[in-house]
């Protein structure tokens, strides 16, 4: 879940992390109730500074994604069906804008990319 | 703390310590044997005297050796990793200084205890004709000394910067360099001759080394 | 929270022509502060100025609060410390350095380095001489640990490491200092590596410390831009570092720091359109700040002459 954290990124790695929980969420991967790892684990893990868990972690508080019971760890928090479909909704969006803007950096333009994502999907299906 | 120094500094000299050892134990035996078998049925005391004193330089010889090892061993390992990890330790240089210095008496105890029991075996043991006695536990007792103040000598030097003990190196092969210029040039200068007066001789600080070093003496 | 590292205008010198000059460090309670500079910049230095192993020709050192080299031995009870090169007694065994070193440390916790010492699978019996390159990094690593420090100076600790091993140390740094608040002044070559988990950043050049700051601010501020055209700056509300022409095409590609993107406006307005706005990575960021601080010494010393 995860791998390849991007430190060279300009997105913080905090975010990054909170993103990755988010989609977890979002895909119901991550169910309410469900513990995420401890700070120290987590920190551990992925060799990253236990302040910036922390920190990923807060913002999903504040986000009410994650609820922090002081002892107990970090848990899911129930959320409703309407707002994880807003939530995937986001992601789906987030993400295409990435792949646009890195398309106009490469120079592809939507009309290209429309057409190259279908014939990829055909490959994946029978490849 | 006392402990894992001096385990540190045993296992980084057994070898030597233990042939240190074996010589301080080897000279009053194999000197006693080897007269006897020389003089075969009884030991004249004039002959004894006098092959005492042909052998007796090997006792103080061995005492400066075994304090000259135990104090290279002491601060050698430290020399060699540029006493960075002493340095990283939490206590002050002086009181690691003394633990070191403190070590290196225990070890020179070893040798020390070599000798008295080959003196004393040979006290026991040997025909010591009238007029003599054997003196094991003073001889002992002058080695220990011996061997301690050219420990403590040693270890002095040792403990300085690895700078400071080549300096002081430098110079005494320097002093023997000039010497030896001095008398190419015929100079009558003995600067050796006139250092080691100096030193080895009353009241000079290593005077215990000189003299006549006997184990059975009037 | 204050300083647990807190230097004022260190010099010192080492032989002939290396200088440190006028260092001083301010290293945050519970930050994780990469130490970096390019070989021969006087990292190691400054590390043994700081484990009172030399005394600065001026200046004044406080570490975890209190006067170095006054109260040394108190600080290095809590601070654990590894060293470029390794530094062991080669003739004992790994079990005997353990026990050699706990000895001498007032706050070893013997669970915890045990815990450490499976974690790593040292093997117990083997001679310090015989130790590989990874096995000596986590037996210093061990010996720096075991104590419980406050405070740890890493210098170079991965060094010369395979990434297996090195991933287990950084990973069992990271899982102490999530622990308690530690410190961890930490010096490397391996930029990438610092990026993941230090919070701040401090970079040394020739012997002097050139900047010193959070890494988000480090990260965030310095900007490659690629401009249509070369434009006069009056007034710039950035710092403009470097300059240059670029390579295929026409205009200029700047070093920047203090940018924000609301100042594309302001380049609009003189005339010349930006491009691309180019985040730089923690490497990219400190070889181009060398560079920019090299080039101002070198514009500095010949308008002197």
């Amino acid at each position: 879940m995860f791998e390849r954290l991007d430190p060279r990124s300009p997105t913080p790695l905090y975010e990054q992390i909170a993103a990755r929980i988010r989609v977890g969420i979002a895909a119901g991967d991550l169910d309410p109730g469900d513990t995420l790892p401890s700070v120290r684990h987590l920190a551990a893990t992925l060799r990253v500074n236990p302040a910036t868990v922390v920190q990923a972690y807060r913002v999903l508080e504040a986000e009410g994604f994650v609820e922090r019971r002081h002892g107990a760890g970090t848990f899911i928090r129930a959320i409703g069906q309407d707002r994880r479909d807003g939530e995937r909704e986001r992601q789906i969006e987030a993400w295409a804008e990435r792949v646009l803007a890195e398309g106009a950096r490469l120079g592809i333009g939507i009309d290209e990319l429309a057409p190259a994502l279908e014939r990829a999907r055909e490959k994946g299906r029978h490849g | 703390m006392l402990r894992v120094i001096l385990f540190q500094q045993w296992k980084g000299s057994r070898m030597l310590l233990f042939l240190a050892g074996l010589t301080a134990f080897a000279v009053p035996v194999v000197s006693a044997s080897t007269y006897s078998w020389r003089a075969q049925s009884s030991w004249d005391p004039a002959g004894l005297l006098l092959f005492g004193y042909a052998v007796g330089f090997l006792y103080p010889a061995i005492a400066a050796a075994t304090g000259l090892i135990v104090a290279v061993t002491a601060w050698g390992p430290d020399h060699r990793g540029g006493h960075v990890y002493a340095l990283s330790l939490p206590l002050p240089r002086w009181r690691y200084a003394g633990l070191r210095f403190v070590a290196g008496v225990v070890l020179i105890s070893a040798p020390v205890f070599m000798l008295a029991i080959g003196t004393g075996l040979v006290a026991l043991t040997a025909p010591i004709p009238e007029g003599l006695t054997a003196y094991p536990v003073a001889l002992t007792a002058r080695f220990a000394l011996a061997a301690l103040v050219a420990y403590g000598m040693f270890f002095a030097v040792a403990a300085g910067t690895t700078r400071t003990a080549a300096t002081i190196l430098g110079v005494m092969a320097g002093l023997v360099a000039l010497q030896v210029v001095l008398t190419a040039f015929g100079a009558r200068v003995n600067i050796l001759g006139g250092v080691t007066n100096a030193l080895f001789n009353w009241p000079g600080p290593f005077d215990i080394f000189g003299g006549r070093w006997l184990l059975i003496d009037v | 929270m204050g300083n647990a590292i807190e230097t004022d205008g260190l010099h010192y010198t080492l032989g002939r022509g290396f200088a440190l000059e006028d260092v001083s460090l301010r290293v945050p309670v519970g930050s994780i502060y990469g130490f970096l500079g390019p070989n021969g910049a006087g990292k190691t230095t400054t590390i043994r100025l700081l484990m009172g192993f030399h005394r600065p020709t001026r200046g004044a050192i406080r570490i975890l609060d209190r006067a170095i080299p006054r109260e040394l031995p108190t600080v290095l009870s809590a601070t654990g410390f590894v060293p470029e090169r390794p530094h062991l007694y080669p003739t004992l065994t790994v079990a005997e350095t353990v026990r050699h070193h706990s000895a001498f440390q007032p706050r070893w916790d013997r669970e915890w380095a045990a815990s450490l010492f499976r974690r790593f699978a040292l093997a117990e019996d083997r001679r310090v001489s015989r130790l590989s390159k990874g096995e000596m990094g986590k037996l210093l690593l061990l010996l720096a640990l075991g104590q419980r420090p406050d405070l740890l100076i890493l210098d170079e600790p991965t060094e010369g490491l395979d990434p297996v091993v090195r991933r287990e140390l950084m990973s069992v740094l990271m899982d102490y200092v999530a622990d308690r608040t530690a410190t961890v002044f930490i010096s490397s070559h391996l930029v990438h590596e610092l990026e993941r988990f230090c919070d701040w950043v401090g970079i040394m050049d020739r012997g002097r410390l050139l900047t010193e700051m959070p890494m988000t601010q480090f990260k965030n501020s310095l900007k490659r831009l690629r401009l249509s055209t070369g434009v006069a700056l009056p007034d710039a509300p950035f710092e403009l570092l470097v300059r240059e022409r670029a390579v295929a095409t026409a205009g200029e590609t700047w070093l920047v720091r203090g940018w924000e993107s609301s100042m594309t406006a302001y380049i609009a307005e003189r005339g010349a359109e930006v491009r691309e706005v180019i985040d730089l990575d923690l490497e990219e960021g400190f070889v181009e700040l060398l560079r920019s601080f090299r080039v101002a010494e070198q514009d500095a010393s010949s308008k002197e002459t």
